[in-house]
């Protein structure tokens, strides 16, 4: 990478400290309720949010079952390729879905670094979670869940997921994310809720603007 | 007067007649009101959310120096680059020069207010690179040649109408005024050119200090596409955009969806912090983020009015300006249109110029209500009103209007001999037929509105009367 010299950083920040120099008054707090009620049940909350924010949530028993269920959805699609995260779990899982091809995800040791997402004509991506959200119904994904296009360039996007993965709140995921290094280990973290939408047009709420038009999170129960 | 200043006045009479117009804005505005209820009621508490988001603003800006080395540093060791901009031209250059040497033919947009402030897309486009706004609203008025309309929903002004006609004439072989369809036109349209791109630009909605991300919110998902698929990402944002820590955006995102169109959170809410690592699968090889200063250090000065670095950049504050509603976003004539505008334009392009819009408001406080992140924008209007003043840059015969004015207003007496004066002028002027004609006394609210009925009695007559004592 060439070198650019960056004379305004040292003006600039010269200027922002000048600036602080004069305090500025503050609002007084008002009020120590919290912002969010408590969350009483949180798979039923997911599943609430799931509802309302156009992503299909449907529960199994295991990873096993879910693998089965995925294959149904995969055999209703368009002839094709998919693209699936390679991770062991879904590896393992993808034994079972014979109707497309599969395109996996390169890991470290998979193809010495020539490293690609799904292909444009992509029929669906399944990748793992980091995360589920039940107070907003979001998913967690990093990078490491099949790549950066993994949620985008398919027009349907599975995620297996396990009820262990489940969390209260962004707060909750954002310790989580704390706890084990996920945004040092990850140079993408994204939370999706809902499948991709638009309201430019008049404000008329449309889905699938750029992203997938469809979202199914499948929730293994007995499955930490 | 300044050329804005006239252009303004102009503009606003034309569009505040328009009543296709406000017909469009007020179906608008209504939806959004209406999302918004439903999207504020699902808060526990509205206002402590917003006093939370105060409070890591105000964190943020008052240690603004900390915040943004350390957001550098982090962003470093992360492999990214982090160029800081003093002013639009040396944003431009460091961006336009990345990709000249980069050899980059296409470029994909997603929003960003910013790259509307440098003016971007002509510079490059200038030098040959093609820039395609990915955001469906922002593809619209690119299409249309046009700034955006409102922060958040930027072809606001068109119907659904307007748009098929556009796409009709410039992308060709369509004949559907269907929103799907319409939807369905720009998403094929723009795919190509997502997977051809060499490079993406973002905005930032957030700069996070602790780890060295920057977030990104869109519903549509294309700034997701956009920096996932080019080799080359660069991510624009003013200073201000930086927070201290991960957890904030626990409340700073549902609260920047629902302020900004009443969703509990909006689809797409992306973390990214560098290029791509050596084991992920894709991404850009290059990740810039330009830290654009631009007028932003001489805000935070005013200590009075620091808190308009708060901004999130929501919209909710046009949406709730009656003003905003009558004339439109692109009356403003400025990057920020509505009260956010209004108080920011000043300090970013100067006072004597912009200060006519510290009138374009009704001071009913709306917009300061609506504020996700409690800027005080009423009253920074009458501060620039004030500060306007100081600095001399009103015509000498407001001056002295308004130094008669606080002479007349100074002595009880005065002001009551000055305004049976006044009432019997008035009076005078009308029986010689002067009403609505251009010698009318009352002629700037005559022009448009009906004359006043003069009373016969003055107020203080009334009362002395006893009017006050039932």
């Amino acid at each position: 990478m060439d070198r650019i010299e960056n004379p305004s950083r040292a003006r600039i920040l010269a200027r922002v400290k000048a600036a602080l120099a004069s305090p500025a008054s503050r609002h007084a707090r008002q009020t120590n309720d919290p912002a969010f009620a408590p969350v009483a049940n949180p798979l039923e909350r997911f599943q609430k949010e799931c509802a309302g924010n156009n992503t299909e949530c449907v529960t199994t028993p295991d990873l096993s079952a879910s693998a089965a269920a995925i294959s149904k959805i995969l055999s209703e699609l368009p002839a094709g390729e998919i693209f699936v995260q390679a991770s062991p779990e879904l590896r393992w899982m993808a034994s079972a879905w014979t109707s497309h091809s599969i395109r996996w995800s390169s890991g470290p040791a998979e193809d010495g670094g020539s490293k690609r997402g799904p292909s444009e004509s992509s029929q669906a991506t399944v990748t793992m979670a980091e995360a589920l959200v039940a107070l907003t119904g979001s998913v967690l994904v990093s990078a490491e869940c099949g790549g950066r296009g993994a949620a985008f360039v398919a027009p349907v996007h599975i995620v297996v997921a396990k009820a262990g993965q489940l969390v209260l709140d962004l707060e909750a995921a954002f310790a989580r994310v704390k706890e084990r290094g996920t945004a040092n280990k990850n140079s993408y973290l994204c939370f999706i809720t809902g499948s991709s939408r638009t309201a430019d047009i008049e404000k008329i709420l449309v889905m699938g603007a750029h992203g997938p038009r469809r979202l199914v999170v499948f929730v293994a129960l007995g499955t930490e | 007067m300044s050329n804005a200043a006239s252009e303004f006045l102009r503009d606003a009479a034309t569009k505040s007649a328009d009543l296709a117009h406000r017909q469009i804005i007020r179906h608008g505005i209504d939806k959004y009101n209406e999302a918004f209820e439903r999207g504020r009621a699902r808060f526990f508490n509205w206002e402590t959310a917003r006093q939370r988001c105060y409070e890591i603003k105000w964190e943020a800006v008052n240690h603004l120096d900390r915040y943004l080395v350390e957001f550098e540093e982090r962003v470093k060791a992360r492999g990214g680059h982090v160029f800081w901009a003093e002013n639009a031209e040396e944003a431009r250059a460091y961006i336009t020069d990345l990709a000249k040497r980069r050899g980059v033919r296409t470029i994909v947009k997603s929003k960003s207010m910013v790259a509307e402030e440098i003016h971007l897309a002509p510079a490059l486009e200038k030098e040959g690179i093609k820039v395609y706004e990915t955001d469906l609203g922002e593809f619209i008025v690119q299409l249309r040649n046009e700034p955006p309309y409102h922060i958040v929903t930027p072809a606001m002004h068109l119907t659904r109408r307007d748009i098929s006609a556009l796409f009709k004439e410039k992308l060709g072989g369509i004949d559907t005024e269907d929103p799907p369809e319409l939807v369905g036109v720009a998403r094929r349209w723009l795919r190509q050119t997502f997977f051809a791109a060499d490079m993406g630009i973002s905005g930032a909605n957030f700069l996070v200090a602790d780890s060295g991300m920057i977030a990104i919110t869109t519903n549509e998902g294309n700034a997701d596409l956009g920096t996932s698929l080019p080799q080359i990402h660069v991510a624009l944002a003013g200073i201000e955009k930086v927070i201290p820590r991960l957890e904030d955006l626990a409340i700073l995102w549902p609260v920047l969806a629902t302020a900004g169109t009443g969703q509990p959170i909006t689809c797409y809410n992306t973390l990214i912090g560098g290029p791509r690592g050596p084991n992920e699968t894709d991404g850009p090889e290059e990740f810039h983020v330009i830290l654009l200063d631009n007028g932003r250090s001489e805000l935070l000065a005013d200590a009075e009015q620091r808190d308009v670095l708060n901004c999130i950049r929501c919209g909710a504050c046009l949406n709730a300006c009656p003003v905003f509603r009558s004339v439109g976003g692109h009356t403003y004539g400025t990057t920020y249109p509505g009260p956010i505008g209004s108080v920011l334009t000043p300090h970013l392009r100067g006072l004597d110029e912009f200060q006519h819009l510290s009138y374009a408001s009704s001071l009913c406080g709306a917009c300061t209500d609506a504020c996700p992140v409690k800027i005080d924008l009423h009253h920074h209007l009458l501060h620039n009103r004030r500060n306007a003043v100081n600095e001399a840059h009103r015509p000498w015969a407001e001056r002295i209007g308004f130094k008669f004015w606080r002479w007349t207003t100074m002595s009880a007496g005065r002001f009551a001999f000055l305004g049976s004066i006044g009432r019997a002028a008035l009076r005078a002027a009308y029986a010689l037929g002067l009403e609505t004609t251009v010698l009318d006394p009352l002629r700037p609210w005559t022009k448009d509105r009906a004359a006043p009925r003069i009373p016969a009695k003055s107020f203080r007559a009334l009362w002395r009367k006893g009017i006050g004592s039932n």
